[in-house]
This record gives C-alpha cells, structure tokens and sequence, in this order.
C-alpha cells in the first residue's frame, strides 16, 4: 500500500534534505572539529545541542522575544561551558585510549541529560513562532526550516572563514595535523584544545537552538544529533573541515532519499550502511584527505 | 596461596549452586541478571580487553542471539535450551560477516562501526515483520523457568570466565595483548593480527547471543528497542572498565559491585539514580582508568593475569 | 548557665517529639499498612507518562487514606523506577512480590513493558489492575491475574473511522510508530476501515524517536486521503501537525491517538491543532461519578502538572483495587480476583467489567476535536458534547 512517486516529491524531499543537511553541517563541524584536534569523540555533543535548544525555549518562554536572537545567548553560553568541561574534565582522557574519553563524554551525557530532566521535567516544550510554509507551485517551503537553513548557513560559514583565515583558525588547524610539530612550533596545544571544544559547542548551542523552533524539544532530544555528526564526520572524513560541509548536506539528502524511496524505518539503516561502506572502502571519507 | 583461592572459588561455585534451594523469587532473578551481566562484561573483555578494540556495539550480540532464540522457541516449538546455544550460533555468524572487514578499521573508526552495526541490526529486525513481528515484538509462551535460567546464565558466567582464563593464561592471549599494546610491532613479529583478532571477536560474541536467548526466554516478551539499547553497551563496558579490563577477575568484580550498588542504592533515588551513574562513570574513567583491580595490581604487586 | 538551660529545654522537646514519634510508629505497627507495589518509568524515554501515572497512584493512596484506608489499615505504594525498560521491571515487580513482600501491586506504563512483567505476578497469583496497557494480545495469554482498565489498542481509532464513513468519506491513509501498541491499533483500524467499507491508501510506519517526517508526509500528500490516522505516542502527534503545516497536507478529517489529548498539545502547536481529533480514554468532562472532584483534587495537589488520562487511569485502577480488597476483606489473590471478576462499576475513567482473561468489555474511547483551544468530545453521539468541525479547511485557510 504504497504510492507512485513523481518528480514533484523527489523535489520536496530533496529540499528538505538539504535545508536539514545545512544544519546537521553546522552541528557536524563542532564534533569534526573537537576529534580533529584532539581525536575524541564528543558523545556529550548531542546534549550540549539540547541545552542549546532549552536556552532558546527559555528565551522565548521567558522574555517573549524573536526565538532566533536566542543565538546571542545560546552560542556564548554553550561556549562557557564546553570550556569548562574541557578544562576540568576532558583534558584529561586527551591522550588516553579512545575508550577513555568515549566513556567519560558518555558519562556527562547521562548526567546533564537526567539534570535536565530534574530542572525542566521531561514534558515536550516547542517554540510557536515560524510555523506554516511558503508554497512554490507543487512544492512546500517550510518559513521555521528556510530561516534555520539561512541563519545554519551563515553562521557555519563564519566558523568555516574563523578556521581558514584567523590566526587562531590557523593554531586549531595545524593542532588537529600533528599536535607535536604545532607544539615545536610554539603553539600553545593546551589552549588550543580549549578554544576548540568552546567553539565547537557553541556550534551544537547554535545547532540546538535553531533546531527549537522547527521541532518540539525534550532532554533525551540530544542523543539523535551526536549519531547524525559521527555519520557526517565519517561520510566527510573525520579531521576534514570541508568535508563535515558535504558530509551533512549528503546525509540530509541520503536521510530524506531513501525515507522516500524505501521506508522512513529504513533511513537510519541506510546511513548507517553508508557509514560502515565508507569506512571500509574509503576510510579517509568521500572527499579523501588524510586517514589517521 | 593459588590453592586457597582455587577452594574459595569451588566453596562459591557450590554455594551459588546451591542458592535456588532457599532463595526467593526475587533472590534469584536478581541473581540471574547478575550472571547475565558478568557473562556480558566479561564477553565485551575478550575482545576489547585483550586487544584494545573497543566494541561499542556489544548489544548487537544480544540482540541478535535474543531474536534469534525466540524466533526458534516460537515458530518452531524449540526447547529454550537448544534455542538459546543457536542464539549465540546466530551471534557468531553476525561477528563472522562484520568482523572480517570491521576488524581492519582502526581507534575510534571501529568504535563508530560497531555503533552503526547495532543501530543497523535494531532497523533491520524492525523491518523483517515476517520473521520478527517488527515493532510488535515477539511474545513468548508463558513458562516458569527461572531456576533453570538462573542455571544456564550461571553457567554462561562460568564459561565465558574460563574461557578468559584460558586464553590470558596462554600463548595466544599473549598475542592479542601484543597487538593491544603495538599493532605494527606484533605484525613485524610474525603475529597472523587479521587472524586472532577476528578468532577474539568471535569468542566474544558467542556467549552475548546465548545470553541474549536465556534473557528472551526469561522475559517472556522481546521488542527491537528493548534488546539493542547502547546502554547495555555502555554498562558492560563500564562493568569490565570499574573492576579492570584485560583481565580475569576484573569484570566479574566490576560487574557484581556496579549490580549490587545499583540495586541497593540506586533503587532509592529514584530520580536521581541516573545521575549518579554519569558521575560514577567519570569518576572511574578519571580516577581509577586500570578498575579496582588495576589498583591493587600496583599497590600489591599482584599478578597481572589474575 | 543560660545557654545550658535553653540547650536542656532543646533537648527536651527534641526528646518529647521522638517519644510522640515512637508512639505513632507503634500505633502504625499495630496496623500495619496495606503496601500496594508498583514500578513505573520515571526515567527514560516513557518518563513523561509514567509519571502522569504515578500522580494518579498518589492521588488515590491520599483518597484511600483521608477515607479511612481499607480493612481498617491505611495504603501506602512502594514505587520504583523501572527506566523504561522491561528487563528491569520484572526484576523490580520480583522484588516487589517476594522482598517487600506488597500486599498487592499495580500496573507499569505502557503495553511493552506490562507484557514483560505480566508473567510475574501470574506466577506469584498475585492481581495485578494494569491502568496503562491496551494490547489486546497480553490478556489473550490464558493468564488470569491481570486486569484491564482501558479500551484496546485495537480501537482506539473507531470514532475517526466511524464519523469519517458516516460522512461518506472513502480513503484513509494510516502512519504508525513502530512499536507495540500504535502497530496494534494500525491492525485493529485497518480491520475498521474495511467493515465500514473504506479504503486504505496507504500505510507506512516510522521508527521511534523520529523527528523528521517530510518524506512519510510527502507521500501521504501525493495518496491525497480523505482521512489521515496517526498512530502516535506524544511527541511524533506534535510533530506530525507541525510538519503537515509545513508540507501543506490536507486530508479531511486527521486524527491521532495518544498525544493529542494532552492540554500541552494545544500548547506546542496553538491554534495549528484546530480541528485535529484525538481519541482518548478519558476527558476531565465526561460525567463520570467523582470524575470532578478526581479533576479538583489533582490540580490543588499538583499544580500546574498536566492532566492526562493516564493519571485518571493511574487513579481509577487503584481504586477498583483498594474496591477490589475492601469487597474481598482481605488481600489474599484468589479471592480478590474473585471480586474484580464480579465487578461491573462506573468509575472517575468510565465503565470498568472484565472477562476471564482480564478484558475490558465495558470501558469506551472517546473521540474529541480540538474546537477553539478546547477538547470539544464529538464521538460517541450519547456522549457528545458538541458537533464537529466538517471538512477540515485547507491551512492556509485557517
């Protein structure tokens, strides 16, 4: 009992794969970027997404203004902490077998996950604020989607130009090629692993935050957003900046694809069937770059 | 000194043996899903313990061997005996498809696979409702069995506790951790790596699946999300980590203090329980990285196989 | 000296309390409570329910109590937390029947894991009224100590489908979580469908935990139905409005069946959940004896907590229980099964009578359309408040 697809549904699903892939590119870059210069994997990112997301609810629950100035307050806070968890916690396992620090930002996770609960009970909570669609002919635009798509492009361009042309971009990028020879160099690595989980959890803050006003939120919302950046990260090729940028848009597309083509059940299988093909038969990621 | 032990461990076999006599209901369900969880940790230690592989995708073991053991008992009226040792048969098959690729994959990149086979699995048995009854789940005939399980998982435990003493004791636990400590350098030895690796992961997943079967038989009643969660994962790896991975007693030590602790404390704080595993989670990983066991290794100069 | 005399007075009181304390404790001993066991998902990803769910136990033991209790003694519940998760709540319902030795025990939330721990009690005779579990096949078993309190999975989408035939509607696309109960309501809704002779376009499921259902809604939208049913939990019935909106869906009529009760729906989505129906076994409005003062009660002991069935349903079961026990005059298992059996009552949720295996026969769904930020009950007609809403506009007529 299924239906005959036309070229007016590849188009609908094909935008909205991309106007969520932009996004999931935003969120990615943040976890590419924390593996990249110190070769953790950040299961806590996800969670650092959903505090993000409740700073916005808060936001627009509380002071009743534009959900996406939220930004202002979700990226810097979300910055603070991820300095925090880096310098008392995380900086720690840096060097340790990957286990150590899978398991210690699995431990944070359930922590800030179930203190979430404590503090904001586990009901859903949503932001009213952009809902509805623009209508291009057979097409829908979703208004929350495309503004979240826009503000997810601008802002991981900026984080893209930060990487590539500042001086610090600079540091982070030579940290995450050898972080001895950065060292010989007289880059201070301790601070640069600093600044890079700050950043890289504004980024999930950011992500959180433009993700509250297109879906319903609640603590375990987080979990979903750290599967979706491993996946973005393989696909792209783990360490590879740019790549977490195609990585995510492929995803949105691949996401959106095969729920059309096969069944929404199966899109997570296909991902993930992606993942695994990737890691064999490319283990550098779709647009090569440097294997560990 | 090696005797008195030896005693000690065969006056606790026999005990334990001997538990369901005088036992209530609770006493030994509490018991079973303790040997369930040793069995567990100790089958995540043979591979990653030993090798320095770390699967984070252990419940798809159980899960698979879950399936399959209830789809036996169900469709085909089998005994949950028979079934149970087909469910780790099926576990096994699975380690051998992915194992051979996965294996080649190096650090976080086959922590990442694992992860993925696991979410895949859940997805598939989910679709196949022919066989699987998808989201429905599979409900099994009621049966009143729990002494008997309380045997087969005890016995699980044991096995796959020899078994690990086995292999440290032996040349070829000598290899695996080799390649745990230098990949290359064990390859440059001569060491087959391809090889005892994959032979690890194999003997890791076996006892997962008959596990996973008793389990099924034992609950009645199996759905995709109830037998692949990551938590499992995670607690069995946090088990092997808090009492000392790589080594024989350790997860059978992290395993019985984490369940005892949970089910005596935990069961008080009803909120707050999950919490205080986060915090028990960072503060083993920061502080005692090498388990309990680890710690009195270097305090006391033990063996480091025990 | 000052000091040491104010210390003394201290002590004195401090002494005194105790001894008032000792002597109460002793009283209590004396009669010793009637302990009801349950554990429900207080953490995890049933946490939300499980805890409206809960509210409704407390409620009761505080009525039982102010009451008088039963058989002379006061109630008090041993609650656990099972996370969520069936392997745990049989140990904990294990631990409930042969540790803490309870008196009698209640039922968890949800189908899953009821029907993991529904061996339990069985194997002790224990009774166990199960509030939250609505699969028809956990009490098609043979198993004879668990009881039913609510409508089954099967029909909980009768009233869309019926309204939707007497309006001569002729297809009905259906979407589902893939879990337990809303894929027993898809087999019972597509049975429906047929007997009142309309057609089933389309039937897809998703996955639990999905958030994005642009490509599931971009194929219901090309199927074009008159009637879109949604087989849902709470989160997905939220997401599935928003995005419709959003991907400019428009069936005739659209329903959800858990979810879309909650006051919090109406909430999330404003006046985007205009015109949706929901089913739902119960609503604070239906004239059910003590159905108002259960409504007035839980708003002054927990204020600002949603109102949901669950909690209503948490309630009603305890009571046909404590009923059950005070019927029995005693809490001995086959005898109050005995009574349960017997019983045909009205309670704050509606009609509650069992059969052998522990069936609901009497219990009804109800059909309600959100009207103007209000839970307007359209569905039976002899329960009916209001009429309903017929078509549903295009959304950006709305």
């Amino acid at each position: 009992m299924s239906v005959i697809i036309t070229p007016a549904m590849v188009g609908q699903v094909v935008i909205s794969g991309l106007l969520a892939g932009a996004l999931y590119s935003m969120v990615a870059l943040g976890l590419a970027l924390i593996f990249g210069v110190m070769r953790v994997i950040n299961i806590a990112h996800g969670t650092i997404l959903m505090l993000g997301a409740y700073t916005t609810f808060w936001w627009f629950h509380l002071l009743g203004i534009n959900p996406y100035l939220s930004l202002l307050a979700s990226m810097p806070l979300m910055f603070l902490l991820g300095l925090l968890l880096q310098r008392t916690l995380v900086t720690r396992v840096v060097d340790a077998p990957e286990l150590s620090s899978l398991l210690l930002t699995f431990g944070i996770s359930i922590a800030l996950v179930n203190l979430a609960q404590l503090a904001f009970t586990s009901d859903l909570r949503s932001v009213e604020f952009l809902t509805g669609a623009f209508l291009v002919g057979p097409i829908a635009l979703s208004k929350s989607r495309l503004v979240s798509f826009g503000f997810a492009v601008t802002i991981t361009f900026l984080a893209f130009w930060f990487i590539q042309k500042t001086k610090l971009g600079k540091a982070i990028r030579a940290t995450s090629q050898s972080s001895e020879v950065a060292m010989i160099c007289g880059i201070n690595v301790q601070r640069i692993r600093l600044y890079a989980f700050g950043i890289a959890s504004a980024l999930a803050g950011a992500g959180g935050s433009l993700v509250a006003v297109i879906f319903a939120i609640q603590p375990e919302m987080g979990q979903i957003y750290t599967f979706k950046s491993f996946l973005v990260i393989v696909l792209g090729g783990a360490g590879n900046y740019p790549g977490a940028l195609v990585g995510g848009m492929l995803l949105g597309l691949v996401e959106q694809l095969s729920s059309l083509f096969l069944t929404t059940q199966l899109s997570e299988a296909v991902a993930y069937v992606l993942l695994v093909l990737v890691l064999l038969l490319r283990p550098t990621g779709l647009l090569g770059g440097r294997a560990k | 000194m090696r005797r008195t032990l030896f005693a000690a461990l065969v006056v606790a076999l026999i005990l334990l043996a001997l538990y369901p006599l005088m036992a209530t209901g609770y006493g030994i369900r509490f018991m079973l899903q303790l040997f369930m969880w040793v069995a567990l940790a100790q089958s995540w230690n043979l591979i990653s313990g030993l090798t320095g592989y770390v699967s984070f995708g252990h419940v798809a073991f159980f899960g698979t061997g879950s399936y399959a053991a209830a789809i036996l008992v169900t469709t085909h009226g089998w005994h949950w005996v028979p079934a149970s040792s087909m469910g780790g048969v099926a576990a096994v098959l699975l380690a051998l498809i992915i194992g051979y690729p996965c294996l080649r994959l190096k650090g976080p990149y086959f922590a990442i696979a694992m992860l993925g086979l696991n979410e895949v699995m859940r997805v598939l048995v989910s679709y196949f409702e022919g066989l699987t009854g998808g989201g429905l789940g599979i409900s099994l005939p009621i049966l009143y069995a729990s002494v008997q399980i309380y045997y087969g998982m005890g016995l699980a435990a044991v096995i796959v506790t020899a078994a690990a003493y086995l292999i440290i004791t032996s040349r070829f636990g000598l290899r695996l951790m080799t390649i745990r400590e230098d990949e290359i350098a064990a390859e440059a030895m001569g060491i087959d790596t391809a090889r005892y690796k994959l032979y690890a992961f194999l003997l890791s997943a076996f006892i997962p699946g008959v596990v996973g079967g008793l389990s099924a038989r034992d609950q009645g009643y199996i759905e995709p999300l109830s037998v692949f969660p990551l938590l499992t994962t995670i607690t069995m790896i946090v088990m092997a980590l808090f009492g000392g991975k790589g080594t024989i007693w350790g997860p059978v030590l992290g395993a019985v203090t984490l369940f005892v602790l949970q089910e005596l404390v935990w069961v008080r704080f009803l909120y707050l329980h999950q919490i205080l595993f986060g915090a028990i989670i960072v503060f083993v990983v920061l502080l005692m990285p090498r388990g309990i066991l680890g710690v009195l290794q270097q305090r006391y100069r033990l063996p480091r196989t025990l | 000296m000052k000091i040491s005399r104010r210390l003394k007075e201290y002590l004195g009181r401090i002494l005194f309390g105790f001894a008032l304390g000792l002597l109460i404790w002793d009283s209590a001993v004396a009669q010793a409570p009637v302990k009801i066991g349950a554990s429900l998902s207080l953490t995890g990803s049933y946490s939300a329910l499980g805890q409206n769910q809960q509210r409704g136990y407390q409620l009761c033991a505080k009525h039982v109590n102010e009451k008088g209790g039963v058989l002379g003694r006061k109630v008090e519940f041993v609650l656990y937390d099972d996370q969520s998760q069936g392997a745990t709540g049989v140990r904990l319902y294990e631990r409930l029947i042969t540790q803490d030795k309870v008196d009698a025990i209640m039922g968890p939330y949800s189908s899953a894991i009821t029907e993991a721990v529904a061996n339990v009690n069985e194997k002790y005779k224990m009774p166990m009224v199960a509030p939250m579990a609505s699969t028809t096949s956990i009490f098609k078993k043979g198993r004879k100590f668990i009881f039913m309190v609510q409508s089954a999975a099967e029909v909980y989408l009768e009233g869309l489908i019926d309204m939707a035939a007497k309006r001569g509607l002729k297809t009905v696309a259906i979407i589902n979580e893939d879990t337990l109960f809303p894929k027993a309501t898809v087999e019972g809704t597509k049975e429906l469908a047929k007997q009142k002779g309309l057609q089933v376009s389309f039937i897809e499921g998703y996955p639990k935990g999905n958030t994005d259902f642009s490509a599931i809604l971009t194929k219901v939208r090309t199927a074009s139905p008159d009637v879109l049913a949604a087989a849902t939990y709470f989160d997905d019935a939220v997401a599935i409005t928003r995005q419709m909106k959003e991907l400019n869906v428009n069936p005739k009529m659209y329903g959800v069946t858990v979810g879309g009760d909650l006051p919090t729906f109406y909430q999330l989505l404003g006046k985007n959940a205009e015109f949706v129906y929901g089913a739902t076994q119960w609503e604070p409005e239906l004239p059910y004896p003590g159905a108002k003062e259960f409504v007035v009660s839980y708003s002054t002991e927990f204020p600002g907590r949603d109102l949901s069935y669950h909690s209503a349903g948490g309630y009603a079961g305890c009571q046909i229980l404590v009923e059950a026990i005070k019927r029995a005059r005693s809490v001995d298992g086959e005898k109050i099964r005995a009574e349960i059996l017997k019983m045909d009552l009205t309670t704050v949720y509606g009609g509650f009578k069992v059969d052998e295996g522990g069936f609901q026969l009497s219990h009804k769904m109800v059909m309600f359309q959100w009207q103007e930020g209000k839970k307007v009950i359209v569905w039976p007609d002899e329960l009916a408040a209001g009429k309903a809403r017929f078509p549903t506009p295009q959304w950006s007529q709305r």
